[in-house]
């Protein structure tokens, strides 16, 4: 028995006794408190028995009475494994640094991560967050608390909406979510706005600036409508106008109408073509060899099967190939010019806007020859009659 | 001497009326024994002699002997010793 982890800690000493009275020695040492035990007699007819560093200093007494002679035979224990240790001193401070090296790397923040941002840049979030002392190289005991630290980094990023710090061992993610703010619409400088033509205004409603014209009133191109300067005062910054000035305006258009037009006809004449579709993809299986006829057009009709109303991605796609033939129809005259006067008025609504309104429309002119009509034509249009003109500063700068 | 003889007499009287064991009362020896491998022994008097095949331990009154093979006090205290080995045999002596 190698004695207690109390006796081990005390360091255990093995003895061996021999000559004088050993049993007498023995009694005695125990009257006298010294711990013993495994006692056994060697092979040579010596006691061998075990006891504590502290009593082995107490023997010597009992030792002279008895005149029995000791000789250590063994040393285990915390004592010995001590001293032990003490010769290999640079080994033991190795090892310590190595432990203490590990922790302290292992306690140092290494990279800081940021995640989630779109407007605000990697460096502004970094450059935050150092100020708050998350930093490479950062001792992470020295972090303040994650979530204190989320409520100041976002106190010094206003873009954001949330701020989120996580520390993943040795690394710090920062995740930001950016608030999102209403478009500031573009920038313009201030302007005036003025009569793109010459018209009768009927209506002016003003949103910005000092509206100049009034309703009835004949305005020519390049009048005020809405004035960018604010009062009489020239000191007054000028401002941006804004506003909606409708007018009326003339409008004279030179048509060339043809009196005969191209219709196209479909004869009769068709071909189907069937198609399987799997997925986004279609085989034909009927209706193979090249189009039988010169010009033709092909309408396209898919079915998908569906299955308890869940669309399967099969289906099939029928093709009708249709004969067309062009024909060429002769026009009245009348016809001709409602015709022409149509596309007078498309081409109007592209120029001036869709929100243009035809009032009146009055055939001045008309003359046939050539199979084609020539027409002028007067159009009445009530329409937007603004234009933008930039206010150029009159202060040095 | 009558006195001592009375003090016994009262000593076992009070023994057998509060039915105290023997040993607390004439400081016997008290064996444990657990097969023939450990051996424990209560109120001895101290080691007369100790090898691997015999054991002598003084008691307050004679002596107990222990035979066996590859005797080994583990523990021992001043009044209690434990002993393992091959115990073959326990003699007490002059009792």
């Amino acid at each position: 028995m190698k004695g207690t982890w109390m006796q081990w800690i005390r360091g255990i000493v093995t003895v061996r006794a021999r000559g004088g009275e050993p049993e007498a020695f023995v009694n005695r040492a125990l009257q006298g408190g010294v711990e013993l035990w495994s006692i056994r007699r060697a092979s040579g007819g010596e006691l061998e028995f075990e006891t504590t560093v502290r009593d082995f200093f107490r023997l010597r007494p009992y030792l002279k009475r008895t005149s029995c002679r000791i000789h250590v035979a063994g040393r285990e224990g915390m004592p010995f494994w001590i001293v032990k240790i003490r010769r290999r001193v640079f080994f033991g401070i190795g090892m310590l640094v190595f432990f203490v090296g590990l922790y302290l790397l292992s306690s140092l923040v290494w990279s800081v991560q940021v995640t989630g941002n779109v407007r605000i840049s990697d460096e502004q979030v970094l450059q935050a967050a150092k100020a708050e002392g998350v930093h490479q190289l950062q001792w992470s005991f020295r972090l303040d608390d994650p979530a204190a630290l989320a409520k100041r980094l976002a106190a010094r990023l206003p873009d954001a909406a949330w701020v989120g710090v996580k520390k993943k061992g040795t690394s710090v993610v920062i995740s930001v979510v950016e608030s999102t703010k209403p478009d500031r619409g573009p920038l313009l400088s201030p302007r005036h706005l003025i009569a793109s033509a010459d018209a009768v205004v009927t209506d002016i409603q003003a949103e910005a600036g000092r509206p100049v014209a009034k309703r009835n009133m004949r305005v020519r191109k390049g009048d005020i409508l809405i004035s960018g300067t604010l009062g009489g005062d020239a000191s007054a910054p000028p401002v941006v106008a804004k506003g909606k000035v409708r007018g009326i305006v003339w409008h004279e258009y030179q048509i060339v109408s043809p009196l005969s037009e191209k219709v196209k006809v479909y004869t009769g004449e068709s071909k189907i073509k069937w198609n399987l579709v799997i997925g986004g993809r279609a085989l034909q299986i009927s209706g193979f060899g090249g189009s039988p006829f010169a010009t033709f057009e092909v309408v396209q009709r898919e079915e998908k099967a569906s299955w308890r109303g869940l669309q399967l991605p099969i289906g099939r796609l029928k093709e009708t190939v249709l004969e067309v033939r062009q024909d060429e129809r002769t026009l009245t005259k009348e016809e001709a010019i409602a015709k022409g006067i149509q596309q007078a008025k498309a081409d109007l609504m592209t120029k001036v806007g869709a929100d243009a309104v035809v009032l009146a429309e009055k055939l001045l002119h008309e003359k046939t020859d050539n199979g084609k009509v020539y027409l002028k034509v007067l159009l009445e249009v009530e329409q937007s009659i603004v234009t933008e003109m930039p206010l150029v500063s009159t202060q040095g700068e | 001497m009558s006195m001592r003889r009375m003090n016994r007499k009262l000593q076992k009287l009070t023994a057998q009326l509060l039915e105290l064991p023997q040993d607390v009362v004439y400081d016997l020896p008290r064996l444990t024994m657990i097969g023939d491998r450990q051996l424990y022994i209560e109120n001895h008097r101290g080691v007369l002699h100790f090898s691997s095949d015999r054991l002598r331990l003084a008691l307050s009154k004679g002596e107990l002997e222990v035979t066996g093979a590859d005797l080994v006090i583990r523990t021992i205290w001043t009044e209690e010793v434990f002993v393992e080995g091959v115990i073959k045999n326990i003699e007490v002596h002059g009792m």
